[in-house]
């Protein structure tokens, strides 16, 4: 159940690892593994066997994601994905017939505070009594409720890692349940998708906002992130934090959540990887029983907003009480360009493990930093970011860390990269490669993900030959396009002038 | 296979048509297979030189896992040299070994690209490698250099410290982590558990404590080896043999483990912070490995607040109230010594003394009343049935079943894992909430706006002190 923030997905860990499969001969016996299903009403589903041990990995993921909010209601599709937590019309109550007037009145007293509480003319005795009101709604509502029913439910059955991650390109519900209890998964979340209720709404938006103070601003490296998306792009909603502002999330409702879920969760937009022991024509059988009548839906429309090119650098100083981080970024096309093809190997030869170029300059050579990263974010489905994050080692400053990466950068648009240099990338894509398919869980998220993202799983098929067609040119060229001043960002976190 | 995925696609729509007619049964009709889940049995072998060895073989993807765990920790660590260690692990890794600088073994592990890392915890230090099949050889090779040839490169030693002594000006950034260390060093006092490296500590430690480190405890019979993956169990024995066959037995002084120190008086620590959100931790001393309770105490805390959304603590304190996003609780299951009982969340500044009270009582009402037969049945079936969820990675269970047999489990504690907790009822959960949980004796760390929490706090006691951040 959470805001899934772009840096947890290191180019290296996630992205880069899907690109090439360790010779043709894996990427043969990858794609005979996958079996594809689409429902008439366009749901897809994959699936993989891997009877090893007899348990399954489910992914649903929904093609919607924070980038496809509107400004006046940034921060939906993540509150949505907590509140289809709530259960249905069948789980989570005692009584829905009984329930559902209560829960209107709830909805009723909610929204009258909600829009009473901005105002300045508000009566506070006002907002007091609707307070009192909604808080003896909330108590008499309880009644109803069985708690978390969903949880419940999976655990009882041995279920694991009941849970949901919303980024900016998509929102994935996910559960791993022993092999036996298939159609337990398929009752339970096709029920999620045809009926669910959103209860205890106004309690989960609390809920949020603690998360929002948690991962944000408590979290020195939450809120560098944040700030550096935020100032990277003036229009494409990338720059929105996914929880949405402090703000956008107290100023959510009720209507606009259930409204973003008709809008968009629809079998048209979703995609199921199921992997594990199963056996796919049982599978197929059973979701065609359990989803085949859920009417389609539409699709995600695509975000129209088009990041102008960047005129100038951006420089951003965030004050927070701890010690100094550096974080920059440049603008870069996204998948299926040519050129982000050619940012997954300038990640790697920039970026990962201990002889790439940063590590070696910036933390074994100059002893500037005790650490580098370098990752694609902010999101995948529009032009995105090339970004590099230090922690300087003291007394370096901050300053000194980004000549010492400005200087590597200079190098990689001024000399091409050795033969050696870019081979030894090649071969960590092809084997990381295959740690990434040692489990169900990984093995789902890629295919639910390039199916979702890129349109179709088979994308990672054809990256191997894309890869090995790169040459040192090809890196140069790349850098010298986007890796130049005009077209980064840079944010520095320290604690600054006036310390509180 | 084109027309493979043809055939499946047309199967479906047949099966559709064939079941389009009954309506799926409801959720709490279903019936279920019962399940066919057995432990894996892993082959274990002592080579000559008292190194043991624990092999699965594994051929779904060309690729071989192997640990090694050395039996000794930081909790030898003296006083004064607080973090030795921790730079022992570092420095094994960066500081080359055999024929090999620190710069070449880096790009002859990158050449094949491999994943190499080397970290210590307080009873034993632990080097990972992940290698493709076909450089099994190479990989081994590289893993016998580094064992029993490190160069512990003076350079790489000094980078290495400063990067430990970078990573201790840090420590106080994030709330979460400073939160964690004030409560292990209230706790456990001055042990080894609860000491944590400072400047001083790390400053004073030589190339020669390294090096002492490594002579007193990198002997084979000291050794435990885990291998998984895509390997040929004959060559892997001729491999193991040419590597590691000629290097003889050591003395081996096993470490000593100091006695804990009595528990402190019960307090709040506070660390004050400008946040808008305050970090809440309850701690006290909990159970080790061989305490016969262990299983109704895991059953109790599933209730209480490790079982996720079915524990009271995230029922109450989020489900309910809004007042956090996380809140949890565990029992650390100490190895050699009692572990910490340890229950958190993280509130608004305005809610925190609400949660701190709300968080009291639910850990007071599991000494106070038994749970119910229902929630019982709950927590015994979620561990039962997810028993398996230990078993899905290969490697996994090998270094699983090589960290049971270094702390000495009893054999069959995987196998009789299940019965254990089956046989756990109300009373027992009852006697160990009595026994192993008491918000009386309890810790409480507080990092957040705690200034403007004073009153509050006075008023919710026992005594509050600020815990003192040391550099």
């Amino acid at each position: 159940m959470k805001a899934y923030p772009a840096y947890w997905r290191p180019l290296a860990v996630f992205f880069c690892l899907l690109l090439v499969w360790a010779g043709t001969a894996f990427a043969a016996t990858l794609e005979d593994k996958v079996i594809e299903h689409q429902l008439a009403n366009g749901l897809r589903l994959l699936m993989v066997q891997r009877p090893q041990t007899p348990t399954f990995t489910a992914y649903i993921t929904l093609g919607v994601g924070s980038v496809h909010e509107r400004s006046d209601e940034r921060g939906v599709a993540h509150l949505l994905e907590h509140m289809l937590f709530k259960g249905t019309e069948t789980i989570g109550t005692t009584d829905f017939a009984k329930e559902k007037p209560l829960l209107d009145r709830i909805e009723e007293v909610g929204s009258r505070l909600d829009a009473l509480r901005p105002r300045r003319d508000a009566d506070p005795a006002e907002i007091a009594a609707l307070e009192k009101e909604l808080a003896a709604l909330q108590q008499e509502h309880q009644q109803y409720v069985v708690k978390d029913e969903i949880a419940r439910i999976y655990a009882e059955h041995g279920g694991v890692g009941y849970n949901a991650f919303t980024s900016r390109d998509l929102t994935t519900y996910l559960v791993s349940l022993p092999a036996n209890k298939l159609e337990l998964w398929a009752a339970v979340e096709a029920d999620r998708m045809k009926n669910p209720v959103l209860r205890e709404f106004f309690t989960e938006r609390e809920v949020v906002l603690e998360e929002r103070f948690r991962a944000y601003e408590t979290n020195p490296r939450g809120l560098i992130f944040e700030q550096l998306f935020a100032n990277a792009f003036t229009v494409h909603p990338y720059r929105n934090p996914i929880i949405g502002w402090r703000s956008d999330i107290e100023n959510l409702t009720l209507a606009k959540t259930r409204e973003f879920l008709q809008r968009y969760y629809g079998p048209i937009n979703t995609v199921i990887a199921l992997v594990g022991d199963i056996d796919p024509p049982a599978a197929i059988a059973l979701v065609e029983r359990y989803f085949s009548d859920i009417p389609p839906g539409s699709p995600v429309p695509p975000v129209t907003a088009v990041e102008p090119p960047q005129r100038g650098e951006k420089r951003i100083q965030v004050t927070f009480d701890a010690e100094p981080q550096l974080v920059m970024a440049f603008h870069k096309p996204t998948l299926p360009a040519h050129d982000d093809y050619v940012f997954d190997l300038i990640d790697l030869i920039l970026g990962q493990g201990r002889t790439a170029r940063l590590y070696r300059s910036l933390v074994l050579e100059k002893q500037l930093a005790t650490s580098v990263q370098t990752f694609g974010a902010p999101g995948s489905r529009y032009p995105n970011l090339f970004v590099i994050a230090a922690t300087p080692r003291h007394p370096h400053t901050t300053a000194e860390v980004e000549e010492a990466i400005l200087a590597e950068l200079e190098r990689l648009a001024q000399e091409p990269v050795s033969a050696e240099e870019l081979a030894r990338a090649a071969n960590r894509l092809r084997t990381d490669r295959l740690r990434f398919l040692r489990g169900n869980e990984g093995l789902a998220r890629m295919l639910t993900f390039y199916q979702s993202v890129s349109g179709d799983w088979r994308y990672v098929l054809t990256y191997d030959d894309k890869i090995a067609a790169l040459t040192a040119e090809d890196v140069m060229n790349t850098a010298r396009a986007w890796l130049h001043p005009g077209n980064r960002t840079v944010v520095v976190l320290d604690k600054g002038t006036s310390q509180p | 296979m084109k027309s493979r995925l043809l055939l499946l696609s047309v199967m479906g729509l047949l099966l559709l048509w064939g079941c389009a007619a009954p309506q799926p049964p409801s959720l709490r009709d279903l019936s279920f297979a019962p399940l066919d889940f057995h432990v894996p049995e892993i082959e274990r072998l002592t080579l000559g030189n008292g190194m043991r060895l624990y092999l699965q073989e594994d051929a779904e993807l060309p690729l071989v896992e192997i640990s090694v765990m050395v039996g000794a920790g930081s909790i030898g660590d003296p006083p004064a040299l607080t973090g030795r260690t921790d730079l022992y692990a570092a420095l094994l890794r960066s500081g080359g070994a055999g024929e090999r600088t620190p710069d070449a073994l880096d790009e002859a592990l990158e050449k094949i690209a491999a994943d190499f890392s080397v970290s210590a915890d307080s009873h034993a230090v632990t080097l990972d490698l992940s290698l493709r099949a076909a450089d099994l050889d190479a990989g081994l090779a590289i893993l016998a250099d580094v064992l029993r040839r490190p160069r512990f490169d003076p350079e790489r030693l000094e980078i290495a410290r400063r990067q430990a002594l970078e990573g201790i000006r840090r420590q106080n950034d994030d709330p979460g982590q400073v939160a964690r260390r004030a409560l292990t060093r209230v706790l456990y006092g001055e042990h080894p558990l609860g000491r944590s490296a400072t400047t001083k500590t790390v400053n004073a430690i030589t190339r020669e404590d390294l090096l002492a480190f490594h002579q007193e405890q990198v002997h084979p019979n000291n050794l435990w080896l885990g291998i998984s993956g895509d390997f040929d169990r004959s060559r892997l024995e001729s491999l193991l043999a040419r590597h590691f066959g000629d290097w003889s037995a050591g003395d081996l002084r096993p470490q000593e483990i100091p006695a804990l120190e009595p528990p402190v008086a019960p307090a709040i620590w506070v660390v004050p912070r400008a946040l808008p959100q305050t970090t809440i931790l309850f701690g006290e001393f909990g159970i080790d490995k061989d305490n016969p309770d262990q299983y109704a105490v895991r059953v109790m805390n599933f209730l209480l607040g490790g079982g996720g959304f079915n524990s009271r603590l995230m029922r109450e304190v989020r489900s309910n109230r809004g007042l956090a996003y996380s809140v949890y609780s565990f029992y650390q299951v100490g190895r050699r010594l009692p572990g910490l009982f340890i229950a958190g969340s993280e509130s608004r500044t305005a809610a925190t003394s609400e949660v701190i009270a709300l968080m009291r009582q639910i850990m007071a009402e599991m000494r106070e009343a038994p749970v119910s037969e229902d929630e019982l049945a709950l927590a015994r079936e979620s561990l039962v049935n997810s028993f398996v969820f230990g078993f899905t990675d290969k490697h996994d269970v090998v270094t699983m079943t090589m960290r049971l047999d270094f702390y000495a489990y009893p054999p069959d504690y995987l196998r009789a894992y299940r019965e254990n907790v089956s046989k756990v009822d109300v009373d027992a959960v009852h006697a160990a909430a009595r026994r192993y949980l008491d918000p009386a004796r309890q810790a409480l760390i507080l990092v957040g706006d705690t200034e403007a929490l004073k009153a509050e706090l006075e008023a919710l006691g026992p005594v509050v002190k600020e815990f003192p951040l040391e550099d």
